[in-house]
Protein backbone atom coordinates (compact mmCIF):
# COMPACT_ATOMS: atom_id res chain seq x y z
CA UNK A 1 0.00 0.00 0.00
CA UNK A 2 1.45 3.67 -0.79
CA UNK A 3 1.49 5.89 2.10
CA UNK A 4 0.34 9.53 1.49
CA UNK A 5 3.14 11.86 1.95
CA UNK A 6 3.91 12.90 5.85
CA UNK A 7 6.69 15.98 5.91
CA UNK A 8 8.00 17.99 3.28
CA UNK A 9 11.65 19.48 3.55
CA UNK A 10 12.75 22.73 1.45
CA UNK A 11 15.84 23.83 2.06
CA UNK A 12 16.95 27.40 0.41
CA UNK A 13 21.12 28.18 0.96
CA UNK A 14 22.67 30.95 -0.72
CA UNK A 15 25.32 33.38 0.51
CA UNK A 16 22.64 35.48 2.44
CA UNK A 17 20.17 33.20 3.45
CA UNK A 18 20.06 29.48 4.65
CA UNK A 19 17.41 28.20 6.00
CA UNK A 20 15.33 24.55 6.19
CA UNK A 21 11.72 23.89 6.46
CA UNK A 22 9.79 20.84 7.50
CA UNK A 23 6.26 21.42 6.18
CA UNK A 24 3.78 18.62 8.46
CA UNK A 25 1.81 17.55 5.52
CA UNK A 26 -0.04 14.89 7.90
CA UNK A 27 -1.43 17.86 9.36
CA UNK A 28 -2.88 19.16 6.00
CA UNK A 29 -5.39 16.25 5.50
CA UNK A 30 -7.27 16.58 8.41
CA UNK A 31 -7.78 20.24 7.77
CA UNK A 32 -8.47 20.00 3.75
CA UNK A 33 -11.19 17.44 5.21
CA UNK A 34 -12.78 20.20 7.42
CA UNK A 35 -12.92 22.60 5.02
CA UNK A 36 -14.43 20.03 2.49
CA UNK A 37 -17.05 19.51 5.11
CA UNK A 38 -17.77 23.37 5.81
CA UNK A 39 -17.92 23.80 2.13
CA UNK A 40 -20.17 20.71 1.41
CA UNK A 41 -23.87 22.42 1.53
CA UNK A 42 -21.98 25.03 -1.12
CA UNK A 43 -20.85 22.06 -3.28
CA UNK A 44 -24.01 20.64 -3.83
CA UNK A 45 -25.93 23.31 -4.37
CA UNK A 46 -23.34 24.06 -7.56
CA UNK A 47 -23.74 20.68 -8.52
CA UNK A 48 -27.50 21.27 -8.38
CA UNK A 49 -27.27 24.20 -10.36
CA UNK A 50 -24.99 22.38 -13.07
CA UNK A 51 -27.20 19.72 -13.07
CA UNK A 52 -30.67 21.74 -13.72
CA UNK A 53 -28.96 23.62 -16.27
CA UNK A 54 -28.01 20.65 -18.19
CA UNK A 55 -24.08 20.87 -17.94
CA UNK A 56 -23.50 17.62 -16.03
CA UNK A 57 -20.50 17.39 -17.88
CA UNK A 58 -18.73 20.04 -15.68
CA UNK A 59 -19.64 18.68 -12.63
CA UNK A 60 -17.94 15.22 -13.99
CA UNK A 61 -15.09 17.56 -14.80
CA UNK A 62 -14.58 19.19 -11.34
CA UNK A 63 -14.82 15.16 -10.01
CA UNK A 64 -12.02 13.95 -12.19
CA UNK A 65 -9.76 17.21 -10.87
CA UNK A 66 -10.87 16.56 -7.41
CA UNK A 67 -9.36 12.82 -7.61
CA UNK A 68 -6.16 13.64 -10.18
CA UNK A 69 -5.31 16.10 -7.57
CA UNK A 70 -5.68 13.68 -4.92
CA UNK A 71 -4.10 10.90 -6.46
CA UNK A 72 -1.17 13.20 -7.49
CA UNK A 73 -0.35 14.78 -4.14
CA UNK A 74 -0.69 11.04 -2.89
CA UNK A 75 2.02 9.86 -5.01
CA UNK A 76 4.55 12.81 -3.79
CA UNK A 77 6.54 10.55 -1.32
CA UNK A 78 9.80 10.04 -2.28
CA UNK A 79 10.42 13.22 -4.75
CA UNK A 80 13.58 14.56 -4.55
CA UNK A 81 14.40 17.78 -6.10
CA UNK A 82 17.68 18.74 -5.67
CA UNK A 83 19.34 21.74 -7.70
CA UNK A 84 22.69 23.48 -6.92
CA UNK A 85 23.26 26.40 -8.98
CA UNK A 86 26.97 28.77 -8.83
CA UNK A 87 25.61 30.83 -5.63
CA UNK A 88 22.19 29.01 -4.41
CA UNK A 89 21.24 25.56 -3.28
CA UNK A 90 17.64 24.09 -3.62
CA UNK A 91 16.43 21.28 -2.37
CA UNK A 92 13.02 20.09 -2.07
CA UNK A 93 12.28 16.44 -0.27
CA UNK A 94 9.30 14.97 -0.03
CA UNK A 95 9.51 11.74 2.79
CA UNK B 1 17.86 -35.01 -23.44
CA UNK B 2 14.47 -34.35 -23.75
CA UNK B 3 12.17 -36.52 -25.95
CA UNK B 4 12.11 -34.44 -28.91
CA UNK B 5 15.42 -32.99 -29.46
CA UNK B 6 15.65 -37.04 -29.64
CA UNK B 7 13.66 -37.23 -32.65
CA UNK B 8 15.01 -34.34 -34.56
CA UNK B 9 18.55 -36.02 -34.02
CA UNK B 10 17.24 -39.27 -35.29
CA UNK B 11 15.05 -37.75 -38.21
CA UNK B 12 18.61 -36.31 -38.93
CA UNK B 13 20.19 -39.26 -38.67
CA UNK B 14 17.46 -41.04 -41.38
CA UNK B 15 17.98 -38.39 -43.59
CA UNK B 16 14.54 -37.24 -43.28
CA UNK B 17 15.61 -33.29 -42.85
CA UNK B 18 18.58 -31.69 -43.15
CA UNK B 19 20.94 -29.72 -41.19
CA UNK B 20 19.06 -26.29 -40.96
CA UNK B 21 15.91 -27.47 -40.41
CA UNK B 22 17.35 -29.66 -37.84
CA UNK B 23 18.86 -26.89 -36.20
CA UNK B 24 15.92 -24.37 -36.12
CA UNK B 25 13.64 -27.96 -34.76
CA UNK B 26 16.16 -27.63 -31.94
CA UNK B 27 16.49 -23.86 -31.12
CA UNK B 28 12.23 -23.90 -31.55
CA UNK B 29 12.43 -26.98 -28.87
CA UNK B 30 15.28 -25.16 -26.80
CA UNK B 31 12.64 -21.81 -26.55
CA UNK B 32 9.89 -24.53 -25.58
CA UNK B 33 11.87 -25.28 -22.63
CA UNK B 34 12.42 -22.17 -20.97
CA UNK B 35 8.76 -21.22 -21.92
CA UNK B 36 7.83 -24.52 -19.82
CA UNK B 37 10.15 -23.70 -17.15
CA UNK B 38 9.14 -19.86 -16.60
CA UNK B 39 5.27 -21.15 -16.90
CA UNK B 40 6.47 -24.06 -13.60
CA UNK B 41 8.26 -21.67 -11.55
CA UNK B 42 5.73 -18.30 -12.46
CA UNK B 43 8.20 -16.41 -13.95
CA UNK B 44 10.53 -16.40 -11.04
CA UNK B 45 13.77 -17.72 -12.47
CA UNK B 46 17.15 -16.77 -13.97
CA UNK B 47 17.65 -13.33 -15.71
CA UNK B 48 14.37 -12.99 -16.33
CA UNK B 49 13.88 -11.43 -12.82
CA UNK B 50 12.68 -7.90 -12.97
CA UNK B 51 12.10 -5.79 -10.50
CA UNK B 52 9.21 -2.91 -10.96
CA UNK B 53 11.23 0.34 -11.28
CA UNK B 54 10.57 2.87 -8.46
CA UNK B 55 11.67 5.96 -9.12
CA UNK B 56 12.73 8.18 -12.31
CA UNK B 57 15.77 9.81 -12.23
CA UNK B 58 17.44 13.04 -14.24
CA UNK B 59 20.58 14.16 -13.23
CA UNK B 60 22.63 17.10 -14.70
CA UNK B 61 26.68 16.85 -14.07
CA UNK B 62 28.67 19.31 -15.21
CA UNK B 63 31.91 19.07 -17.09
CA UNK B 64 34.78 17.03 -15.70
CA UNK B 65 37.16 19.92 -15.75
CA UNK B 66 34.56 21.98 -14.01
CA UNK B 67 36.93 23.28 -11.56
CA UNK B 68 34.66 25.91 -9.96
CA UNK B 69 33.87 25.75 -5.95
CA UNK B 70 29.83 25.13 -6.78
CA UNK B 71 29.34 23.78 -9.92
CA UNK B 72 25.47 23.75 -11.50
CA UNK B 73 24.37 20.05 -10.45
CA UNK B 74 20.47 19.02 -10.94
CA UNK B 75 19.46 15.79 -9.15
CA UNK B 76 15.50 15.09 -9.48
CA UNK B 77 13.75 11.69 -8.32
CA UNK B 78 10.62 11.42 -9.28
CA UNK B 79 8.56 8.46 -7.70
CA UNK B 80 6.72 6.16 -10.55
CA UNK B 81 3.51 6.54 -8.61
CA UNK B 82 3.95 10.20 -9.64
CA UNK B 83 4.39 9.46 -13.04
CA UNK B 84 1.54 7.42 -13.35
CA UNK B 85 -0.80 10.03 -12.02
CA UNK B 86 0.78 12.65 -13.98
CA UNK B 87 -0.04 10.47 -17.54
CA UNK B 88 -3.45 10.26 -15.92
CA UNK B 89 -3.83 13.56 -15.82
CA UNK B 90 -3.88 13.67 -19.56
CA UNK B 91 -7.53 12.29 -19.49
CA UNK B 92 -8.31 15.73 -18.49
CA UNK B 93 -6.24 17.99 -21.06
CA UNK B 94 -8.62 19.46 -23.79
CA UNK B 95 -8.51 17.90 -27.21
CA UNK B 96 -7.76 21.14 -28.64
CA UNK B 97 -4.70 21.72 -26.44
CA UNK B 98 -3.36 18.20 -27.70
CA UNK B 99 -4.18 18.87 -31.18
CA UNK B 100 -1.78 21.86 -30.42
CA UNK B 101 1.23 20.10 -28.68
CA UNK B 102 0.94 17.45 -31.66
CA UNK B 103 1.15 20.36 -33.88
CA UNK B 104 4.19 21.62 -31.67
CA UNK B 105 5.80 18.00 -31.92
CA UNK B 106 6.00 17.67 -35.55
CA UNK B 107 7.25 21.07 -35.93
CA UNK B 108 10.13 20.15 -33.81
CA UNK B 109 10.78 16.72 -36.10
CA UNK B 110 8.79 14.49 -33.74
CA UNK B 111 5.96 12.81 -35.48
CA UNK B 112 4.01 11.02 -31.90
CA UNK B 113 0.33 11.37 -31.47
CA UNK B 114 0.23 12.06 -27.40
CA UNK B 115 -3.41 10.59 -27.04
CA UNK B 116 -2.29 7.51 -28.00
CA UNK B 117 -0.77 7.56 -24.48
CA UNK B 118 -3.55 5.67 -22.72
CA UNK B 119 -4.13 4.35 -19.14
CA UNK B 120 -4.58 0.87 -20.16
CA UNK B 121 -0.98 1.16 -21.88
CA UNK B 122 0.39 2.49 -18.83
CA UNK B 123 1.68 -0.54 -17.14
CA UNK B 124 3.27 -1.69 -20.26
CA UNK B 125 5.01 1.37 -20.76
CA UNK B 126 6.22 1.48 -17.31
CA UNK B 127 7.54 -1.75 -17.69
CA UNK B 128 9.62 -1.32 -20.41
CA UNK B 129 10.60 2.27 -18.92
CA UNK B 130 12.85 -0.10 -16.93
CA UNK B 131 15.10 -0.43 -19.49
CA UNK B 132 15.56 2.84 -20.66
CA UNK B 133 18.75 5.26 -20.30
CA UNK B 134 19.45 8.80 -21.92
CA UNK B 135 22.27 10.21 -22.12
CA UNK B 136 22.83 13.74 -23.68
CA UNK B 137 26.37 15.30 -23.58
CA UNK B 138 25.54 19.48 -24.07
CA UNK B 139 27.87 21.54 -25.96
CA UNK B 140 29.42 22.69 -22.66
CA UNK B 141 30.86 19.29 -21.63
CA UNK B 142 27.51 19.15 -18.88
CA UNK B 143 26.22 15.68 -18.74
CA UNK B 144 22.22 15.07 -18.78
CA UNK B 145 21.21 11.42 -17.62
CA UNK B 146 17.40 10.37 -17.30
CA UNK B 147 17.18 6.51 -16.43
CA UNK B 148 14.65 4.37 -14.26
CA UNK B 149 15.97 2.95 -10.68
Amino acid sequence: MNWPPMLMHVKVKNERTDFGLWLPLFLLFPLALVVLLILSPLIIIAILILLALGQGRWVEFGFRCLWAAITSSWALRGLRVDVQGHHETVQVTVI
Amino acid sequence: MSENRKKILEMLAQGKINADEAYRLLGACGEEGQENRRHEDGGKRGPDIKTKPKYLRVTVTPEDNDDRAHPERVNVRIPMSLVRAGIKLTALIPPEALDKANTALKDKGINFDVRNIKPEDLEDLMEAMGDMQIDVEGSHGEKVKVFVE
